[in-house]
């Protein structure tokens, strides 16, 4: 682009840049731009309840609204916290398994029996709901247990624990697993030793997922829940229709979100991107 | 091997029996890791399915009834007469909530992935809405309440708080937020398998920017798309936070809620589950859709 | 340490026989190859010896001890497959002592033993690093220390080197051999490379198609090969497909004779042949002499051929030769090329380098062909 010459005129002046203002720069910069503006309007409303919960008649009182969260909403806290808690593990235990036959093991149908296994990701909330509150009433009685809840989640998210666990194992070369076999390993020990750690992000992807989901769950949680059990996304559901707004209820939501926000980190800290692949998060 | 009972043992030559008996022990280990998966899938999803099939076809609350249910079909006649602006609602919320969805999505998964370097921030990010459409439309409620953030905003466009609260278009941009993230990941997915280089031959041929897209991007990435859109789409006819707090009374036909109402609230159980098992099909029928075009085959 | 028994061990999936009745001794001790090209049921074979696989039919003895449904842990073996398949997230000392620890052996003796090992392969002092961390010959060593870590009585292996690169394989072979000799154990290996199986076997199973083609030692198979296959897979060779059309003379003077297109061979009998029968004459490329200008003729099967390419490769010339209708090829060392312009010239087909092999029906034949 440059020329040796240095010609007198300045009208004739070569800029040695490219102008400021081009094409391909505007895109650029319009991409961009429209990338950070849907991001924006992602956390939009995660920002407007927070800055809502720092509100209250007067003025700001960011502490008490938060304080008010803990003294009344603790008990919802905890509740979320301890079903997600054993949702989680029943999942480990339904889908590690059942992982590790479908990778490893050979039968007939196994599209099918995976397509039978994750249809509960394809059924609306608002259909297992009736379902089983209706099922829990009359045939399985289990109106009045927390284990109820507790299934109806692990039901709607163990494809979420499963899709990640073939992911990983089908990753897994199968020569580890001969390996350590032909070395004088039983299958326990292969699986502890060799298999589970060498799974564990996957594992811990598909942990996250269900963890996230179940956490800040609902919609079967309004259908399912026992009496008396209210978990905190839905205390936050049942305050705002009944009680409105109010920046003690936004608090609350806020707090699930960072919460929420923090397991996320947690894991992209700990374990990378890599293992979402294939699920829905990522 | 030589323990080896049965009347065949002196016929068959031994190596014969222990194979099989071998085969039979894996085929129990193999059922024995996949029960526990089988028995919930069943257990808590299959035969409530079944159950509610059965009970949409009885009438009201007759299921408790001493004398035994009532069969009827009266429950499905009912949506058709009276409860078809819910399944339209719906249905309608959803379309548009998809529409929303891709047309925004696409430029955006397109500039992610071709041109954003820093996506794994933008990925982070993007978790929010995936949080809960309840946070959502909590959020937007109150951005749109009249006298809160929004109002100088819309007061300047000349729309009324109220209109723009309790509307559809509000229930739409809020649902769409909240499946934002899943139509990119599918358009992103499919993008990312179109070499780059087809579209700058495409640009050296002299097509203009429409013309790449409409005629060599969209075609590649048609299976995406519709997978992505297939997906959306049956996410959201299952939701009532949006509708529920940020829609007027028509959103408020979602069918989700009104299975909730009838069933749980007023135990009309015969009409709830009907309306439950139309909503099914119709996820049934969007998910077989869009299984078809996906390339979704985790297992062979 | 222990001998291995197969008594017509075979293999079927489905329709498809992979191993078909595979009989083989192996003396303690030994080194035994199994050779053939992809698909022969080599691996498959070496699969059930160590218990991966479990065979259709047939049995495995280690010494006296029938093996063929026991679990590979509970057979004592030292498998080496293709990849190093080192734990990624272990050590190489964990690595290494992974054999011992899952047998509850006492830490010290664990630490002493894979000092033992990782010394063997000439990485002492490697313990501490990660596998990601060394090169592929290096893990495949660490590999060869993990199996022999555990005193195996018999030792497999899996194309251990088909994943390295030419210089790698060749030293690493000799590696392999030498270690198999200083501990003595019995070994059986899996490999398509002649060389490699050459280099290192006592002997050698050359398969096919998941049958035995001939089992024998490298001088064997080369130079009396039994079967169509085994003479063109095992180097190269010439093939005059013919008929027997006589058979004369007894003791040091009996000759078959084959006619083939155009050529009469007067070939050594090695086996009983009756006139008529189809057979294949092999000649190595090394054994078809073109006969110079003035030099002595008056051997059996000199014909007159036509010399049509002379290709130099440096060590060696091939002459692709055109007798009696018949493509050879003949070697020559690369010095002599020049003596042999194109044009006619006499070869002559040594009878005592002529192998006669029974044809085999049409569809029968190898692909190696």
């Amino acid at each position: 682009m440059t020329t040796g010459v240095a010609p007198a005129a300045a009208a004739s002046r070569v800029p040695a840049r490219r102008p400021l203002l081009n094409a391909r720069r505007l895109t650029d910069v319009l991409s961009h731009a429209y990338i950070w503006l849907c991001l924006i309007v992602f956390v939009l409303p995660f920002l407007a309840l927070l800055g809502y919960s720092f509100t209250g008649p007067g003025g700001t009182r960011p502490a008490q609204n938060f304080a008010y969260v803990v003294t009344s909403f603790g008990d919802n806290l905890l509740w979320s916290l301890k079903i997600s808690a054993l949702t989680l593990i029943i999942n480990v235990v339904v889908s590690l398994p059942a992982a590790y036959a479908i990778v490893r093991h050979s039968f007939p149908g196994k599209r099918l029996l995976f397509s039978v296994l994750t249809l509960p990701l394809y059924v609306p909330g608002a259909v297992i709901g009736i379902s089983l509150v209706l099922t829990y009433n009359f045939t399985y009685h289990l109106t009045t247990s927390m284990w109820g809840l507790v299934l109806a989640m692990a039901l709607g998210t163990f494809p979420l624990m499963l899709t990640p666990l073939v992911v990983a194992l089908k990753d897994l070369p199968v020569v580890f697993e001969e390996a350590a076999e032909c070395l004088g390993a039983t299958k326990w020990q292969t699986y502890r030793r060799i298999v589970l750690p060498l799974i564990g992000p996957g594992l811990s992807a598909g942990l996250l997922l269900c963890f996230i989901i179940v956490f800040n769950e609902y919609l079967v949680t309004l259908f399912v829940h026992p009496p008396g059990l209210t978990t905190a996304p839905l205390r936050v559901f049942n305050q705002i229709r009944t009680a409105g707004l109010s920046p003690t209820t936004a608090a609350l939501a806020v707090t699930m979100q960072v919460i929420s926000f923090a397991a996320v980190l947690l894991f992209f800290r700990l374990f990378g991107t890599r293992h979402l692949k294939g699920t829905y998060l990522l | 091997m030589s323990a080896e009972a049965g009347s065949l043992a002196p016929l068959l030559p031994a190596t014969l029996h222990v194979p099989r008996r071998r085969e039979r022990a894996a085929r129990v280990r193999t059922l024995a890791l996949l029960a526990p998966a089988i028995l919930l899938a069943l257990l808590f999803l299959y035969y409530p399915l079944v159950f509610i099939l059965q009970m949409s076809f009885t009438e009201g609350s007759s299921f408790l009834s001493p004398g035994g249910p009532i069969s009827t079909t009266e429950n499905y006649v009912t949506i058709l007469n009276r409860y078809l602006p819910n399944v339209f609602v719906t249905l309608q919320l959803a379309f548009l909530a998809t529409a929303v969805d891709l047309v925004f999505g696409f430029p955006f998964a397109y500039i992610l992935v071709r041109k954003v370097r820093y996506r794994t921030l933008v990925r982070g990010l993007m978790v929010f809405p995936m949080f809960g459409a309840l946070y959502i439309a909590f959020g937007m409620r109150f951005i749109l309440l009249p006298g809160g953030p929004a109002t100088p905003i819309l007061q300047a466009l000349g729309i009324a708080s109220t209109d723009a609260l309790f509307s559809l278009p509000s229930v739409v941009f809020a649902m769409s937020i909240f499946t934002f993230p899943f139509m990119v990941l599918n358009i992103g997915t499919a993008l990312s398998n179109v070499d780059p280089t087809l579209e700058e031959a495409a640009a050296c041929l002299g097509a203009r920017p429409w013309q790449t897209f409409a005629r060599i991007l969209l075609p590649l990435t048609r299976a995406g798309l519709v997978a992505g859109a297939l997906t959306v789409f049956g996410w959201s006819i299952g939701t009532f936070a949006e509708p529920l707090l940020l829609g007027s009374i028509n959103e408020q036909r979602a069918l989700a809620w009104t299975v909730y109402q009838r069933g749980v609230v007023q135990t009309d159980y015969g009409l709830s589950t009907a309306m439950g098992t139309v909503l099914l099909i119709i996820a049934f029928v969007v998910t077989y859709l869009s299984l078809r075009y996906s390339r979704g085959a985790l297992v062979e | 340490m222990s001998t291995v028994r197969l008594a017509s061990l075979t293999k079927h999936y489905g329709s498809t026989v992979a191993v078909h009745e595979f009989d083989l001794d192996v003396a303690d001790g030994e080194f035994v190859t199994l050779l053939g090209p992809s698909g022969c049921g080599k691996t498959t074979t070496l699969r059930m010896i160590a218990g991966l696989v479990d065979p259709t039919g047939g049995r495995v003895f280690f010494d006296d001890q029938d093996v063929t449904f026991l679990p590979p842990r509970a057979r004592n073996i030292g498998f080496v497959f293709q990849t190093p398949a080192l734990f990624p997230h272990l050590s190489v000392a964990d690595n290494v002592g992974f054999g011992l620890s899952v047998k509850r052996a006492k830490k010290a003796a664990i630490a002493a033993r894979v000092d033992e090992m990782l010394a063997l392969v000439g990485l002492a002092g490697y313990g501490a690093r990660l596998p990601a961390q060394l090169s592929g010959g290096q893990q495949q060593r660490v590999a060869l220390a993990r199996v022999l870590a555990t005193d195996p009585r018999v030792l497999l292996f899996d194309e251990p080197l088909s994943a390295l690169d030419r210089n790698l394989r060749d030293t690493l072979k000799y590696s392999i051999l030498d270690l198999q000799r200083r501990t003595a154990k019995t070994a059986i290996y899996v490999t398509h490379d002649q060389s490699e199986a050459f280099a290192i076997s006592d002997r050698i199973v050359v398969m096919n198609s998941g049958r035995v083609e001939q089992i024998g030692t490298q001088m064997e198979i080369y130079l009396s090969p039994k079967t169509e296959f085994v003479a063109e897979f095992i180097g190269a060779n010439n093939g005059l497909a013919g008929t027997v059309t006589g058979i004369e003379g007894t003791g040091e003077a009996a000759r078959t004779i084959v006619s083939s297109g155009e050529l009469i061979l007067r070939t050594r009998t090695l086996a009983p042949a009756a006139i008529g029968d189809p057979v294949v004459a092999y000649l190595r490329p090394e054994d078809v002499v073109v006969l110079q200008e003035g030099e002595p003729a008056d051997f059996e099967n000199v014909v007159e051929g036509t010399i049509e390419r002379v290709i130099f490769e440096g060590p060696t010339a091939q002459l692709r030769v055109d007798v009696g209708g018949r493509q050879l090829r003949a070697d020559v060392s690369g010095g002599r090329r020049l003596i042999f312009p194109e044009g006619r010239g006499r070869i002559r087909l040594g009878f005592n380098d002529l192998t006669l092999i029974p044809a085999e029906p049409p569809d029968t034949v190898s692909s190696a062909r």
